[in-house]
C-alpha cells in the first residue's frame, strides 16, 4: 500500500491554514492510501480538547465550517494523528490538554516515518 | 439520448465539494459486493481528474462517464 506522511505546522493564528492538510489525508485515506498527519511547530494547538469546536476554517463568503469537522472525517477515515512532546511544551500543552487518538511520539519516530513514507508532504 | 447502465447503488454529491465526493464514495464502496456499479452523481468541477485518480490508485473499473450542464456521472464498478 502507498503512503504519504503530512506534516501540519499551522495552529489557531492561522485558521485559513488549519483544513487543508487535513482534508487532503483524508482524501488520500478514501484513495486506500496510508497516510499519517505529524502535528508539529503550532499544529498541536489545533488538537486541544474544544479549540477545533470554535476555529471556524474560513471561507470568502463568510461562512466557514469548524475545524472539528474535518478532524472527525480524517479520524473516522483511519488517518493516524501524532505529536512530539517538544512542540507541545511550546504551547504548555501535555497529551492530556488533546483530543483523543493522538498518537505521541519522538523525532526518531517521525523520521523513521518519514523514511518509509513514499511522500511527505509539509505544510 | 444515452442509454444509461444498471447500477446497484447510487451517491447524490451534487453541490458538495472536494474532499466530500471522494470520501463517501470511499466508504459507499466498501458496502458493494464484487462485481456491482455505483453511480455517483457530481457538480464537483474537479470531479473528472478527482475520479481518475481514485480508480488507479483503488483499482477499481470507472465503466462509464458523462457529463451534462456541469454535472458530471460516473460509473463505477467495483473489482478489488
Amino acid at each position: 500500500m502507498s503512503s504519504i506522511l503530512y506534516v501540519h505546522t499551522g495552529g489557531v493564528k492561522t485558521p485559513e491554514r488549519s483544513a487543508t492538510p487535513i482534508y487532503l489525508a483524508s482524501t488520500a485515506a478514501a484513495m486506500d492510501v496510508e497516510v499519517g498527519i505529524y502535528f508539529t511547530v503550532n499544529g498541536p494547538q489545533l488538537l486541544e480538547k474544544g479549540v477545533a469546536e470554535k476555529l471556524i476554517v474560513p471561507k470568502h463568503d463568510g461562512e466557514g465550517a469548524p475545524l472539528i469537522r474535518f478532524i472527525t472525517q480524517a479520524l473516522d477515515l483511519g488517518v493516524e494523528f501524532y505529536v512530539c512532546q517538544p512542540s507541545l511544551d511550546l504551547h504548555g500543552l501535555t497529551q492530556d490538554d488533546l483530543i483523543d487518538n493522538v498518537k505521541m511520539i519522538g523525532g526518531a519516530a517521525f523520521n523513521d516515518m518519514a523514511l518509509d513514507a513514499d511522500q511527505v508532504i509539509c505544510f | 439520448m444515452t442509454t444509461e447502465m444498471a447500477v446497484d447503488q447510487t451517491l447524490d454529491c451534487k453541490g458538495m465539494l472536494c474532499p466530500l465526493p471522494i470520501v463517501k464514495l470511499s466508504k459507499a464502496f466498501k458496502t458493494l459486493e464484487q462485481g456491482q456499479v455505483l453511480l455517483l452523481i457530481a457538480t464537483d468541477p474537479g470531479s473528472r481528474p478527482d475520479i481518475e485518480a481514485w480508480k488507479k490508485r483503488t483499482g477499481n473499473e470507472l465503466v462509464q462517464q458523462s457529463e451534462e450542464d456541469k454535472v458530471f456521472k460516473f460509473w463505477l464498478r467495483k473489482t478489488v
